[in-house]
């Protein structure tokens, strides 16, 4: 025992080493000359040039920020919502899963231009887009979660005379949540991607528009500030979800989690069969 | 091939945990056929009694068992326990155990335990000491806090049972509940059922394949066959009570087996 946890801590400091490595790299590389200040500015000048214009990356993240939740609750809340309507009622299932599946595998970003002609170039057309990119996967997960609930439970549940509604609250719902949160966390990275992808093709504010006009002017040190601060939005939903993700940790579980633990609790207490 | 259902007469008793079928067929449409799962099933439990259902795969015993539970509506006959119809799932006459632990995993043991309780809107205090005196009854008296994948099968399945007893109804049915489980493990659940039927006097009806485990249990074994699902027999297990291990090896136990097993190959 002692010794996966060292093992543990060793692989966490590791990790932290590889992370100090690479910023040091960063650092280092252009200042040696190795890397054309072009190619990858270092740091220190990334850090620079944002920080003086910290009011227009300010405002730039504010307005990405905006864009993120409001498109995060429409493809949560209608990913969760039609996913669990698809996933339990078998008609439109049949009639949509086969569609909503293919539709996946298309690149969306080709229907952004569409969308900037009906939505103009403000947030709107983003939030459309980003809202339908993020739904796909959190809908597709919402339903093969509801989909795949045990019917010996459901079963069980009923035989103790729960009702239909019962079973929903205290059956269906906590049997999906892992699934659902799974879906959750590709379907909020999408999200993020479809934002800033979004501002990066046509746009007039974000971070990601920030990122693109500071392209065409070649001054990386501009453009690696914002993709810092992408970075730091992507970081930040992980701690989200991660946090989410340990409080329904008890959900988990039965689920491949929880197999693991399985074979030591029947190795360890087989005396008390 | 007529049914040889040969029930001993007997008045309907209308006391709790008496189980009644009568006439019963169950017919499943599907697209191209219909196709008949059981028919004409009469047979008749007095309250207290271990009673086993075994047959071939897919001869309806556990259909059988389902309708008991009022899981499933027959397509003919009547269904009466306690000496009412069974017409829906009603925890209070029958509690049901099913094939693999159906438990919950989000819930402890004693959170399972308590579920069917919780349903019911019974207060906290009371629904927590039912369920300690259900898991104490089925030998599992300090595991309350454990998640059932920190159990072992012969554990969960103990849980299952202390679940199916926690609002003491006169029957208990089991859906093959040890299949699961390996062998050494079984038997040892085997036992302890017996031990909780003797403690509690529940009518127990179970479902098996095994033939040693239907004979070691029962008091009475009644043997189905093939689709469609008839009686074909109808046994009295003699044996004495507690039932032993070296039970199996003896004559008596072994032709029993024997002819519980003519009647399954014959059909199968």
């Amino acid at each position: 025992m002692s010794a996966r946890i060292s093992a543990r801590i060793s692989a966490k400091t590791l990790r932290y080493l590889i992370v100090i490595g690479l910023i040091a790299l960063w650092e280092g590389l252009p200042r040696a000359g190795l890397i054309p200040e072009l190619f990858l500015p270092s740091l220190s000048s990334t850090l620079v040039a944002g920080w003086t214009d910290a009011a227009e990356y300010g405002h730039a993240l504010a307005v990405t920020l905006y864009e993120v939740v409001v498109s995060m609750a429409f493809a949560c809340g209608g990913g969760i919502l039609l996913g669990a309507i698809v996933g339990s009622l078998p008609r439109p299932r049949i009639l949509i899963m086969p569609m909503v599946s293919s539709l996946y595998a298309v690149p969306l970003v080709i229907l952004y231009p569409v969308f900037t002609v009906w939505l103009g170039i403000g947030s709107e057309s983003k939030i459309a887009f980003a809202s339908i990119y993020g739904f796909l996967p959190t809908m597709l997960a919402t339903a093969a979660g509801i989909q795949t609930i045990d019917p010996q439970l459901l079963l069980a549940a009923r035989s103790m005379g729960a009702t239909l509604s019962q079973r929903l609250v205290r059956v269906i719902i906590p049997a999906a949540i892992p699934t659902v949160l799974s879906g959750l966390r590709v379907g909020g990275a999408l999200v993020i991607v479809g934002v800033v992808v979004s501002e990066m093709l046509i746009s007039s504010a974000g971070i990601g528009y920030l990122i693109s006009r500071y392209r065409t002017i070649l001054d990386s040190a501009h453009v690696f500030a914002g993709v810092l601060l992408v970075l730091f939005l992507a970081i930040g939903f992980n701690a989200v979800i991660r946090w989410i993700e340990r409080r329904a940790a008890i959900w988990q579980t039965g689920t491949r989690a929880g197999q693991a633990n399985d074979e030591i609790a029947t190795g360890a207490i087989q005396p008390a069969t | 091939m007529q049914p040889l259902a040969n029930v001993t007469p007997l008045k309907p008793a209308a006391r709790a945990g008496a189980i009644e079928v009568k006439n019963v067929g169950q017919v499943f449409k599907t697209r191209s056929q219909d196709v008949v799962a059981l028919e004409d099933v009469s047979l008749e439990v007095k309250p207290g009694r271990f009673v086993v259902l075994v047959g071939p795969s897919g001869c309806g015993k556990s259909t059988l068992l389902m309708m008991m539970a009022g899981l499933r509506q027959q397509t003919a006959g009547t269904i009466t326990i306690s000496g009412a119809p069974i017409l829906q799932p009603d925890p209070d006459r029958v509690g049901v155990v099913f094939q693999e632990a159906s438990l919950f995993p989000w819930l402890t043991a004693e959170d399972n335990v308590e579920f069917p309780l919780a349903l019911r809107g019974v207060p906290k205090a009371e629904r927590r000491a039912k369920a300690q005196d259900a898991l104490k009854l089925v030998g599992l008296d300090g595991f309350g806090r454990r998640h059932p994948h920190e159990l072992s099968g012969g554990m969960k399945q103990r849980v299952s049972i202390a679940r199916g007893l926690v609002q003491d109804p006169p029957v208990l049915l089991m859906d093959e509940p040890f299949a699961a489980l390996d062998e050494q493990t079984r038997m040892t659940m085997g036992d302890e059922l017996l031990r909780i039927w003797a403690a509690t006097g529940k009518t127990v009806v179970f479902v098996t394949h095994s033939l040693t485990e239907a004979v070691y249990l029962a008091d009475e074994v009644i043997v189905m066959s093939a689709r469609p699902g008839r009686i074909v027999d109808h046994l009295q297990v003699q044996l004495p009570r507690p039932r032993t291990y070296e039970m199996l090896s003896g004559d008596a136990f072994g032709s029993l087996r024997d002819r519980i097993w003519r009647h399954i190959r014959k059909s199968a």
